[in-house]
């Protein structure tokens, strides 16, 4: 549907200007998340949620619609129960036919409530006193140690997929493709964290330990999408190798692969999206995250991978070119 | 050509089983999309007990069990995680001051004393039901209990108390004499011996009176007095508990989401590959079968997170379809007869197929023995998503190609949405002879 003129792009002679629009698209993300560093007290690059926090969050459904002013109103009586350091979140429900009495969510962030604490309770009477049709509808709760023990695993989580990919690709390729790929998927991590600081600082929005696993999938599928176009310059390789620069090759293979990766984020995008629209309200953020890495991972591997690995073999070939003359 | 009729039939065999297995069993929803609570414990240690043993864990494990037991409710489990973590998952749970009563409440074995009268008889209400006060004496103080015969040969509970215990025991029987007192789990009366004697040192023994114990009836009662002497205590450390209108909700979007979605990847492929994308768009309805099945037979339970990794998995399904069509149209552009040019599409494809979903399972790899269970179950769906669509968008497809497409030319490039003046401008691609024979090049 998408189809490129034969011949009609030319992506390496421009190759300057893609690394230019990368540091564009990752500047901004990258100073939230150093301010983010800076300011927080969690000392993370996105605001972060009880499951890394600890703490307890109580929500409610009400069949009125909730107002800013309501919030503000409930926060004060929550105030005078000694409830200081709560965080209160409204979202709007679509109704559905299983339910659709809920207009509003309200959401209570407290710190850890203990077993046996009465204080569960005590906001539940505040929220029922202000809103007289509210439901208590979920409630999650996370404590102190499994919360920095969550922080360690992502962490770790993090590190051994990395490692395995380089170790997949370094097997399967070159180093240097290997290492590009990686840079690649940083590049796109770093994005997708960045869009995600971001949304922290501007919007509230905080991250779960689902956005832990849409990180990863991101970066699954970052890499998947840079091997293919990898893969092509590899056959190119072996048939064309010894008859066209390497700029060329690389060209030719992003023409040969470009509308496959754009077929191809086009559907997956198409299936997210309609999760982010349609679907339920508590997998929005992590949906979220995965359209994004869709997105810049189909970029990454186009604009920035294939132009690391031919400016990788441009120095490499100047360097032998002045080991030649020397 | 016989081959390819084979594998059809296989596929049809697979579809009709796949369709029977969805049809019979039931679908395993999780806790997000039911409704219900999902708790996490942690023993902790005490002065007495100094380390968590598997032996505390199964008792506390039996502990809980049994309290979670009296709700009520169908399939609760109680699951031991790592070395000192108990995860208790209570379904259907339909009204949410329920799981928190649960929470709340610390179910206790407990000794009664009776209430006395003036003249030192048991008080009894109106009913006749003798009336029973706490002797200040709970399963805190009892060390353990144990299965034995007394001299009659009838079978009966040993009880043996802690230093504390011991002494408040020691205390309680020597008041008690010739009265009863009654031993209460979770509230309910177990039995009412009758003390004989004053009894020190910490020992005791619960006979069944007149008619004994049967050897089950103390056996279970051994179990609950150690149940209920809840070996050390536990702390949540983890609760997430979903209302049954958010979880009833959560289903319908989800499912409704997923239909406009897979929708919309049906239609993009008809549009962008023709006929191909009609041949993948039934694959991909085989892939939604077999998948479903494979759900359903493991089973693998239904989160809202798992049905991400599906609608994910979904699109990654086509991508295999993609990369294959991309590359048998270059073929056919490059004046390839059609035969060949499916072949050397699937054949060219393959590699990068390969590689690509092998990264992706890597990170599921990770993923599932990194991940908490919510992400275990993303991990999980998506794994077997990929592996099954390996299957649909490869095999499958590349059957139905041949066998609707044939041997013959391509008289209507429309089909593969290329057009006339198309065929033949692509550069080809020089083979080795190994290749050549590879792809079923006949030249």
């Amino acid at each position: 549907m998408f189809e490129f003129k034969r011949n009609g792009i030319h992506v390496v002679k421009y190759r300057v200007l893609w690394f230019c629009l990368s540091a564009l698209l990752l500047i901004p993300g990258i100073v939230a998340m150093i301010y983010s560093m800076v300011t927080y007290p969690t000392h993370s690059p996105v605001k972060v949620g009880i499951d890394y926090t600890g703490g307890t969050i109580l929500q409610y459904g009400t069949a009125k619609e909730v107002s800013n002013s309501d919030v503000a109103v409930t926060r004060e009586s929550l105030e005078k129960e000694g409830f200081t350091n709560t965080y209160i979140q409204v979202l709007k429900v679509n109704p559905t036919a299983a339910d659709d009495k809920t207009k509003s969510m309200i959401s209570v962030r407290t710190k850890f409530i203990d077993e046996g604490s009465d204080e569960a309770s005590k906001i539940t009477s505040v929220i029922d006193k202000q809103y007289s049709d509210a439901e208590l509808i979920q409630v999650s709760s996370v404590g102190p140690t499994l919360s920095s023990e969550l922080f360690k695993k992502s962490f770790i989580a993090l590190l051994m997929a990395i490692l395995a990919i380089i170790m997949y690709i370094s097997f399967r390729f070159e180093f240097k493709y290997a290492v590009s790929a990686i840079l690649g998927l940083i590049h796109d991590v770093v994005f997708v964290v960045g869009i995600f600081s971001l949304l922290g600082i501007f919007y509230n929005v905080e991250v779960d330990g689902l956005f832990l696993t849409a990180i990863l999938t991101v970066i699954g599928y970052s890499v998947n999408d840079t091997i293919v176009t990898y893969d092509r310059i590899r056959e190119n390789l072996r048939y064309n190798g010894k008859k066209m620069a390497f700029g060329e090759i690389v060209d030719a293979s992003v023409q040969q692969t470009i509308v496959r990766s754009f077929n191809t984020s086009f559907t997956t995008f198409l299936a997210l999206a309609a999760l982010y629209f349609f679907g339920g309200v508590t997998t929005k953020d992590f949906v979220l995250a995965m359209m994004l890495g869709t997105v810049i991972g189909t970029y990454s591997s186009i604009f920035f991978c294939s132009m690391l690995i031919d400016f990788w073999v441009d120095k490499e070939n100047k360097n032998k070119k002045i080991t030649a003359q020397a | 050509m016989k081959n390819k009729i084979m594998m059809f039939w296989l596929i049809v065999i697979i579809v009709v089983v796949s369709i029977i297995t969805i049809y019979k069993k039931p679908t395993k929803l999780g806790l997000d999309l039911v409704g219900g609570s999902r708790i996490m414990l942690e023993a902790k240690t005490t002065e007495s007990v100094a380390k968590i043993t598997p032996e505390v864990m199964q008792r506390l494990q039996f502990a809980i069990e049994s309290r979670v037991n009296k709700l009520g409710v169908s399939e609760t489990s109680v699951a031991q995680v790592g070395e000192k973590r108990l995860l208790v998952e209570i379904p259907n749970v339909t009204d949410l001051k329920e799981a928190e009563a649960f929470l709340g409440k610390t179910a206790q074995l407990e000794f009664k004393q009776p209430v006395l009268d003036a003249q030192g008889q048991q008080i009894r209400d109106e009913k006749g039901f003798p009336q029973w006060e706490s002797a200040g004496l709970t399963g805190e103080d009892l060390k353990s209990a144990i299965l034995s015969t007394n001299q009659a040969g009838q079978w009966t509970v040993g009880l043996e108390f802690n230093g504390k215990g011991a002494t408040r025991f020691g205390e309680l029987t020597s008041k008690l004499v010739g009265k009863p007192m009654a031993i209460y789990f979770d509230g309910e009366e177990i039995s009412a011996p009758v003390i004989r004697e004053a009894i020190y040192g910490g020992r005791a023994e619960i006979s069944g009176g007149d008619s004994g114990f049967s050897a089950e009836e103390a056996q279970k009662m051994v179990n609950l007095l150690n149940a209920g002497a809840l070996p050390v205590p536990s702390d949540i450390i983890q609760e997430n508990t979903v209302g049954p209108t958010l979880g009833a909700a959560s289903i319908e979007k989800s499912k409704f989401a997923s239909i406009i979605g897979i929708a919309l990847i049906m239609i993009f492929m008809i549009i962008a590959y023709r006929v191909p994308g009609i041949i993948a768009d039934i694959a991909l309805v085989v892939y939604g079968l077999i998948l479903f099945a494979l759900f359903k037979a493991i089973p693998v339970t239904l989160t809202l997170a798992g049905i991400a990794g599906f609608v994910l998995s979904v699109g990654m399904a086509v991508d295999a379809n993609i990369l294959i069509f991309e590359r048998t149209k270059e073929e056919l552009r490059a004046g390839r007869n059609l035969f060949t040019a499916i072949n050397s599409g699937f054949d060219r494809a393959w590699s990068s197929i390969f590689d690509s979903n092998m990264t992706t399972i890597l990170t599921c790899v990770i993923l599932y023995f990194l991940g908490t269970s919510v992400v275990k179950g993303f991990a999980l769906t998506l794994f077997i998503g990929i592996l099954v669509s390996l299957f649909t968008a490869v095999t499958v497809t590349r059957n139905f190609m041949h066998l609707i497409f044939g041997t013959g030319e391509l008289k209507y490039p429309a089909l593969f949405g290329l057009r006339k003046n198309d065929i033949g401008k692509a550069e080809v691609f020089e083979e080795t002879k190994r290749e050549k024979a590879r792809f079923g090049i006949l030249d």
